[in-house]
């Protein structure tokens, strides 16, 4: 496209490659197997039960239709059902079956997530880096009751962000939605007062420490269990605090690193910097 | 016949929309904020099609609660937790990337004094 081509050819060019993604889209659900004599566990997606709600729904009642094909992944123990705050020794004993897979059975995978939001943040650090601008640009200050405001709602951030990387195997939640919290209060206390300066060191040091825990976890399941981030904690009772064993450790260092990594984003993103071009 | 249909496909529809709307918003603006707004709903598109493959009128979170039993009888009554928490590591590397697509753009807008990416490439020649 050249900067003289007409409008209107832009936007019927934008549209038709909008249409022809609509219907490749519809294309390749046409082209999905029909039929209810297909084993449809066999299937990695479950848009092909969508397709036929009413059906999936009979089938779902009558207990026909998840048991087909379907095989219990142990034959030597008689089948129990898991009760909340009773059933004690499973496999993993978060309540919260995300997190169980978020953590535990893809735990390394996490750690590369928490790789990949590092290496975004010290982009971010490296891009907006520079010396703060003399010249400071007029602002208005923030009221009395701004600044009294946001440091009464950091406090009560602050403990919400705790409460919810805290209770990650629970319910909802975890480290990351945690940390994200907590980095919301201080971009209140950074609302509240004009040149507010964290420390800096602080949070630096705060954020590679949470990051070395994580290592150290897994480290330590390596060595005890014979498998990177292995739990090696017992997994106690279903629904109690102290359970799944190290799902709790983990995401409290999860929340203490984001939390701790996307204030210093803040931090970069709201100081005015100036650099000199070449 | 229109609750049926509803239910099969509005969170398909929705999904889709949400990707070509991103689509049309990245092929036609010239305001690189306003591309990584697109971007972003392109992102969101993505997210609603993998959580809404997992999903099922009559399934129930997959967690466990005093009432919430994610087996009945022996079989899985839970919608899959496997794409959610896909969706948990594509939404956190949706915010690395977008912040660093913003310093990239505060960047170009310190060089350049524009932001249309048109005027960018004249200023460059």
């Amino acid at each position: 496209m050249r900067s003289d081509t007409p409008e209107l050819f832009k936007k019927i060019f934008a549209l038709s490659a909008v249409a022809i993604l609509i219907v490749g889209f519809f294309l390749a659900f046409i082209e999905m197997p029909k039929g209810w004599s297909v084993n449809v566990n066999g299937r990695v997606s479950r848009l092909y039960i969508l397709k036929n709600v009413r059906t999936a729904t009979k089938l779902l009642d009558s207990g026909s239709f998840f048991a087909k094909g379907m095989k219990p992944l142990r034959t030597d123990v008689a089948y129990t059902p898991i009760e909340f705050k009773k059933t004690a020794n499973l496999e993993d004993g978060a309540a919260n079956v995300v997190t169980s897979i978020v953590v535990d059975y893809r735990g390394f995978d996490t750690l590369g997530e928490v790789t990949v939001l590092f290496l975004a943040v010290s982009g971010v650090m490296m891009l907006l880096f520079g010396k703060p601008r003399k010249e400071k640009k007029k602002k208005t200050e923030p009221s009395l009751i701004m600044y009294v405001g946001t440091r009464i709602a950091f406090s009560i951030i602050f403990l919400f962000g705790i409460y919810i990387f805290v209770h990650g195997h629970l319910t909802p939640g975890g480290g990351f939605p945690g940390g994200t919290v907590i980095a919301s209060g201080i971009l209140g206390l950074f609302l509240g007062k004009r040149g507010y300066n964290p420390n800096h060191a602080g949070l630096k040091s705060f954020e590679a420490l949470s990051g070395i825990a994580f290592v150290i976890i897994g480290l330590i399941g390596l060595f005890s269990v014979n498998s990177f981030l292995a739990n090696f904690l017992p997994t106690g009772i279903v629904g109690n605090l102290y359970s799944a064993g190290f799902v709790a450790l983990i995401y409290i260092a999860i929340g203490m690193k984001v939390g701790a990594e996307l204030a210093a984003m803040v931090d970069t993103m709201i100081t005015d910097t100036e650099e000199e071009w070449s | 016949m229109m609750q049926e249909f509803l239910q099969n496909w509005i969170y398909f529809i929705a999904s889709l929309s949400l990707v070509g709307v991103g689509l049309y918003i990245v092929l036609t603006k010239e305001n690189i904020f306003r591309i990584i707004v697109g971007l972003n709903i392109i992102e969101s598109g993505t997210n609603l099609f993998m959580v809404a493959i997992a999903w099922h009128p009559n399934a129930v979170m997959p967690i466990y609660t005093a009432t919430n039993h994610l087996m009945v009888n022996g079989k899985v009554v839970t919608a899959d937790p496997l794409p959610q928490s896909l969706v948990l590591t594509a939404i956190v590397i949706g915010l690395g990337t977008t912040a660093l697509a913003l310093a990239i753009g505060i960047k170009i807008f310190e060089k350049y004094g524009t932001l249309d990416v048109r005027k960018i490439k004249e200023a460059e020649k």
